[in-house]
């Protein structure tokens, strides 16, 4: 009985049972499309016909910008490549992506909030002004920035991939830090602590449980968001040019800057899939963020309670729009 | 676009620490501040994109490294200086900048704050498009979706609003380029007004670098309607991003503040409910709005570097790609440091109006 | 406020009439007629102008402004890629380490100023004094000193003798003759400056400038050169940074004439249209895989080096890559195969890789690379490292090195392990013999064979890749400095000979020159030839 209320009680799934109507509707969407994302990353070999960076088939070179035919469902790139193939492929990229740059994003943030927060001073002024700085700073060009540092060398299969994830942890580190830091200075000053200490116990091996205890609350929240980012920022270094060659892996951004020559001259199906599939993805993901966001909110949940203070995690949902919350939160 | 991450710190978990540290600041004290703070986010900012960009190759070997013998290379850089010690490098740089000179490009060599002024100019002239393109969409609909909660058009509109912060902008500008230029031939494809016109406006008199006002004044009507059809297509592709941001903003105050108490009561003494929106919900609800309408210059100044590359529009967004792929050290710096300005500066306007606005920012 | 714009609007119709007139009839028949038979053209272009003073810049984009509107003593006449002597009167050797100029009489610039042998000594001791880290004052290498013996004779005195390279030097980047009125002896003058001064002599003037958006040219009545009057009265010409564009504009008409460099797709389907011409022509740009010496399978520095093993697996390369098939798919037929070093169109080239390797039809043939592997010893599959550069060459190299990839592992005969490397950290890498094997292009400095020999082959050159051939650097050497033109091109036949036999680079690409123009526009094959220098004059909207 009990394992069935810590079943029904993990995140995503509590939400879902406490969902209704719309909000249902919508999570459900948001967590088909994400689970579609997973399942054909994981059986891409499966489904496409082709290899994401195979040229010939048994009867020659596939031909560049082939519209699409029996052959080749969603016709062929000015590459040579088959459409469908790397459109399917380019949802391992996605993933690996994500997966690589949340972790490395939540590691770094979470250490460094706990330690800036715990040890206070001088240590903690410096990185609130930095994680302040790199936050308020677009993005985008961070990451640039980062991407030509990180795969400056050689890019090798996996590197380019980690280049892309790396430099989209950079962007997403402060996010985390400011959470947790925040969490740790709050609970610093509880009585339990305090109590603790008197008694003895280690006080940073209470803070850990605790902070992360608080903080596993919102990261679902965080997490499918910085997801969605994740896939918009490889995009877009991708349409730069920043990004994964076609040889390494298939990666939608790339294939849809490659097609920006082939729109001019109509050919639509280069650039159509891989901007869909982009789509699809965020999407999905968007909508089990946003739905989770909902929830959480007493007021968007029920018409019973107000405040009028923005609800701070709507706003985070949006690009841009969480700095309101960054800039009064992290004020030392 | 997409990219413009900034995220999810809830401040109602942070407030309560800083209220601890900071105990009863006036409002001078904490806009001082505010103020002082512009100064070391700026200058990690600079700093950061300093090294970073040093450490990606100098625009000599970006330039002749196809060509020439190691040797001559390596000659030509240390005639450049590039050879110097990065410190050294560094502080020169400071230096500069704090004398006011940003130095000059090295890939077309121009004063760095000309670029700035004539490059600025064009952002700033699709930053307004767009914004005016985000408020005209998003707002209404906002507040439809808010009146009509739970209901179908609440569900497209909310749809609707991800959709458009699910559609990465380059991705959004060549489906209208596709749609708009391509296929149905309605609008140009790129560029911020045909050649022609260009040619026009460098002959006129008024040379602002905004072109709606440059065409004003050749008081050439036809050249004014070719410079707004040219913006069309990118304000549509970076306004929507945004104008989906606005709708979800306003839906969600909206809810909020028809949820509240005065409403409640206005409702209760029989307000008709068309009344209650415009007066009691309408007003509050902006308060937020207006506050995030400032913030959106990051995410636009990140959504312009993409939009401008789609569509050819030659603001600082694209020039700053052009720079990085010439390894332009000193321009993309200069580029950087505005930027930096222009989103500290922002911030720091927010917090003063959110400070005056509501007494108790000041304390959290 | 929306009024008064309409007032403003009203008043202003006639003008704004007269204007739109011009601007809609330039993609038709209408050349925009009217006074001093000044007709006019529009041409679009994606290059990219560094500064337009001569001492700062070596490239592509800032050399086809000089192009048009600075004058050289020494030049290459529509259809030619050899030099005729452009504002002289004549040029040649007066003794083996002199070259003397003798200029034309009443030169001026368009601002009015005399152009004298003095304005001539100023602009190339500028270049030396300068000597800026982008410019071209390295092409200078063999100019010892110069100076004027009268106003219209100029001695340039060369550090070695005969040197038969210098007058095709004269018209390269390092030749563009400046007005030493405007120009600073020491520093680079700003281009605005420059368009200030109207320090310009050659067939064009500028009149507007906005640098890589928006340059407006007018006949310079004054220039008495090479090139003649130019056609048209006056040309703009627009910067654009992405190609699609461009191409969007020559379809739809808003401008006349579209000149490098836009994509292949591009180019295949305006192919298509019957609004537009393409128009080709030899292009100077090549590419080349280059193997280094040391590292490559089996080369000195490697564990089983083997010299006998090494040319085996370079030759198995030359024999198994399909040029044909790589020109078509990649860049359907912008470029075009390419069998030898000195690219076709160019006085002296021929294909030695086309009966040396492969099928000998210039096809690839993969039991030829078999039996030269075998025969040689050397087991299959060969393990290659091959790298390539995706940002420097053109978006396309992505898609050329898997075809490349695909149709050496095709065979079975190789398994390639392909790599890329932003172009800085490449540039470092190479030299440091980082590569085993890589790609590389080129750009003429100027249109004679030697400038696709000397750099590359002679012991070292900027390739780095060790290859060193006594005979092959003894006949470069020769033919520098051989007056006697055929016997200069038998040399430069031999060594394109034996340097395909050793293969130390494969080339497989020649970028072609591709101009799309309105139909109606005329002379674009006159001026598309292998001097690859673009002149506005050459063409005329009829």
């Amino acid at each position: 009985m009990s394992r069935r209320r810590t079943w029904r009680s993990l995140p995503v799934v509590h939400q879902l049972r406490q969902s209704v109507g719309l909000q249902r509707g919508m999570l459900v969407t948001g967590l088909v499309l994400t689970g579609l994302l997973v399942l054909t990353a994981l059986l891409a070999p499966l489904l496409a016909p082709y290899g994401f960076s195979q040229l010939r088939g048994p009867d020659g070179t596939f031909g560049a910008q082939q519209a699409p035919s029996a052959d080749h469902l969603l016709g062929t790139t000015v590459g040579g490549y088959d459409v469908l193939s790397r459109v399917l492929y380019g949802t391992r990229t996605a993933l690996f992506v994500i997966v690589v740059a949340i972790v490395l994003s939540i590691v770094a943030g979470v250490l460094l909030g706990l330690v800036s927060g715990y040890l206070g001073g001088w240590l903690d002024r410096v990185l609130v002004v930095v994680a302040d700085a790199v936050y308020a700073f677009p993005s985008l060009l961070l990451a640039i920035v980062a991407a030509i540092v990180i795969s400056g060398g050689q890019s090798s299969l996996v590197g380019g991939v980690l280049a892309a994830a790396v430099s989209i942890t950079v962007v997403f580190v402060p996010q985390y830090f400011r959470v947790v830091r925040a969490e740790t200075v709050r609970i610093k000053n509880e009585a339990f602590v305090e109590s603790a200490r008197v008694v003895g116990t280690s006080t940073w091996r209470i803070m850990t449980r605790h902070v992360l205890r608080n903080a596993t609350r919102s990261l679902p929240l965080i997490v499918t968001l910085n997801a969605s980012e994740a896939i918009l920022t490889l995009a877009g270094l991708g349409f730069l040019g920043f990004g994964i060659q076609p040889t390494a892996a298939a990666e939608w951004g790339y294939d849809l800057n490659r097609s920006i020559a082939d729109v001019t001259s109509g050919i639509w199906w280069t650039s159509i899939f891989p901007g869909a599939a982009i789509v699809l993805t965020v999407l999905g993901l968007t909508l089990v963020g946003e739905s989770l966001n909902d929830l959480a909110d007493p007021r968007l949940r029920s018409r019973r309670r107000a405040a009028d203070a923005p609800p701070p995690a709507d706003v985070a949902v949006t690009p841009g729009g969480g700095l309101a919350a960054g800039t009064d939160g992290s004020t030392p | 676009m997409t990219t413009a991450t900034q995220d999810p710190a809830p401040p109602a978990e942070d407030a309560p620490a800083g209220r601890r540290r900071r105990r009863g600041g006036g409002l001078g004290s904490y806009l001082l501040v505010r103020a002082l703070l512009i100064i070391p986010t700026v200058f990690i900012l600079v700093t950061t994109v300093f090294f970073l960009m040093r450490t990606t190759g100098d625009p000599i070997t970006a330039a002749l490294g196809g060509r020439l013998p190691a040797d001559q290379l390596a000659e030509r850089i240390r005639e450049a200086g590039y050879d110097r010690p990065l410190l050294v490098q560094y502080l020169d740089y400071l230096g500069g900048l704090l004398r006011g000179d940003f130095g000059t490009t090295l890939s077309d060599r121009r004063p760095v704050t000309d670029v700035l002024v004539t490059y600025g100019a064009a952002t700033l002239e699709l930053t307004v498009y767009s914004m005016a393109v985000a408020l005209l969409v998003g707002i209404p609909l906002g507040m439809v979706a808010a009146r009509l909660r739970d209901r179908f058009p609440d569900a497209a509109l909310r749809f609707f609003a991800i959709f458009c912060y699910a559609t990465p902008v380059f991705f959004a500008g060549l489906l209208l380029k596709l749609v708009f230029s391509v296929w149905l031939g309605w609008l140009p494809v790129a560029g911020r007004v045909s050649t022609r016109g260009e040619l026009q406006l460098t002959r006129g008199d008024t040379h602002t670098g905004i072109y709606l006002i440059d065409a004003i004044s050749t008081g050439d009507g036809e050249l004014v309607g070719e410079v707004l059809r040219y913006a069309v297509l990118p304000s549509l592709a970076l306004g929507l991003l945004t104008a989906g941001v606005f709708l979800r903003l306003v839906r969600t105050n909206m809810i909020g503040t028809l949820g509240s108490g005065y409403v409640e009561a206005a409702r209760s003494r029989g307000v008709a409910e068309s009344r209650l929106v415009r007066k009691h919900a309408y007003r509050p609800a902006l308060v937020p709005i207006i506050t995030v309408i400032g913030l959106q210059i990051a995410l636009v100044l990140s959504g312009a570097v993409l939009t401008e590359t789609t569509f050819e529009w030659r603001g600082l967004g694209f020039q700053l790609g052009q720079y990085l792929q010439a390894r332009d050290f000193v321009a993309v710096q200069g580029i950087v440091a505005l930027l930096a300005v222009i989103v500290a500066l922002t911030n720091f306007v927010v917090d003063v109006v959110a400070a005056l606005i509501d007494p108790r920012v000041r304390y959290s | 406020m929306q009024r008064r714009t309409t007032r403003v609007l009203a008043a202003s119709a006639a003008s704004l009439t007269a204007l739109s007139l011009a601007a809609c009839g330039s993609g038709d028949d209408n050349g925009g007629g009217g006074s001093g038979g000044g007709d006019s053209l529009l041409i679009g272009t994606s290059d990219k102008i560094t500064t337009i003073d001569p001492a700062g810049s070596y490239d592509n984009g800032s050399f086809a402004v000089m192009n048009q509107v600075y004058p050289f003593l020494m030049n290459t006449p529509l259809g030619s890629p050899d030099v005729e002597p452009d504002i002289a009167e004549s040029a040649e050797f007066t003794s083996p380490t002199e070259y003397t100029v003798t200029l034309k009489d009443g030169l001026t610039f368009a601002n009015g100023n005399e152009l004298t042998s003095s304005d001539v000594v100023f602009t190339f001791q500028r270049q030396l004094a300068i000597n800026d880290p982008n410019g071209p004052a390295s092409l200078l290498y063999n100019l010892d000193s110069v100076e004027a013996t009268d106003d219209t004779t100029v001695v340039f005195t060369l550090k070695t003798e005969n040197d038969q390279l210098f007058p095709q030097i004269l018209s390269s980047p390092a030749g563009p003759i400046v007005d030493e009125d405007v120009f600073s002896a020491d520093a680079l003058t700003p281009d605005d400056e420059i368009v200030a001064g109207e320090a310009f002599a050659g067939p064009y003037s500028i009149t507007d400038y906005t640098i890589n958006s928006l340059v407006s040219y007018t006949a310079n009545p004054d220039y008495q050169g090479l090139l003649g009057a130019p056609k048209t009265e006056n040309v703009d010409v627009k910067y654009y940074t992405d190609a699609s564009n461009l191409k969007l504009d020559i379809e739809q008409g808003n401008i006349d004439v579209a000149f490098r460099s836009l994509s292949a797709t591009d180019i295949d389907d305006l192919r298509g249209n019957d609004d537009v011409e393409v128009v080709d022509g030899p292009g100077g740009e090549i590419r080349y895989i280059v193997f280094n010496f040391n590292t490559q399978p089996f080369g000195a520095t490697t564990a089983e080096a083997d010299p006998a093993k090494a040319l085996a697996v370079r030759q198995a390369v030359a024999d198994l890559i399909d040029r044909e098939e790589i020109a078509d798919q990649v860049y359907k037929g912008t470029y075009t195969p390419l069998y030898s070093y000195v690219p076709d169109g160019l006085t002296g080239a021929t294909t030695p890789l086309e009966s040396l390797y492969g099928d000998g039809e210039g096809g690839p043939d993969a039991d030829k690379a078999a039996q030269t592997l075998s025969a040689a010893g050397v087991q299959t599959p060969v393990q290659l490292s091959l790298q390539y550069s995706n940002d420097h060459y053109g978006p396309s190299s992505g898609d050329e090195y898997a075809l490349i990839k695909d149709q050496l592992e095709a065979t079975g005969l190789f398994t390639v392990d392909l790599q890329t490397t932003e172009w800085t950290q490449y540039t470092e890498d190479r030299v440091a013999d980082v590569y085993p094997a890589y790609q590389l292009g080129w750009f003429p400095d100027y249109s004679d064979a030697d400038n696709y020999l000397t750099p590359f082959f002679l012991d070292g050159g900027f390739l780095g890749n060790h290859y060193s051939n006594a005979q092959v650097d003894q006949m470069i050497t020769q033919q520098a400095s051989t007056p006697d033109e055929a016997a200069r091109q038998e040399l430069i036949e031999q060594i394109q000979q034996t340097v395909a036999e050793d293969l130390s680079t494969v080339p497989y690409l020649q970028g072609s020159q591709v101009a799309v123009v309105r139909s109606g526009v005329t002379g674009v094959s006159d001026t598309l030839d292998a001097s690859f220098k673009f002149r506005y004059g050459a063409l005329s909207a009829s």
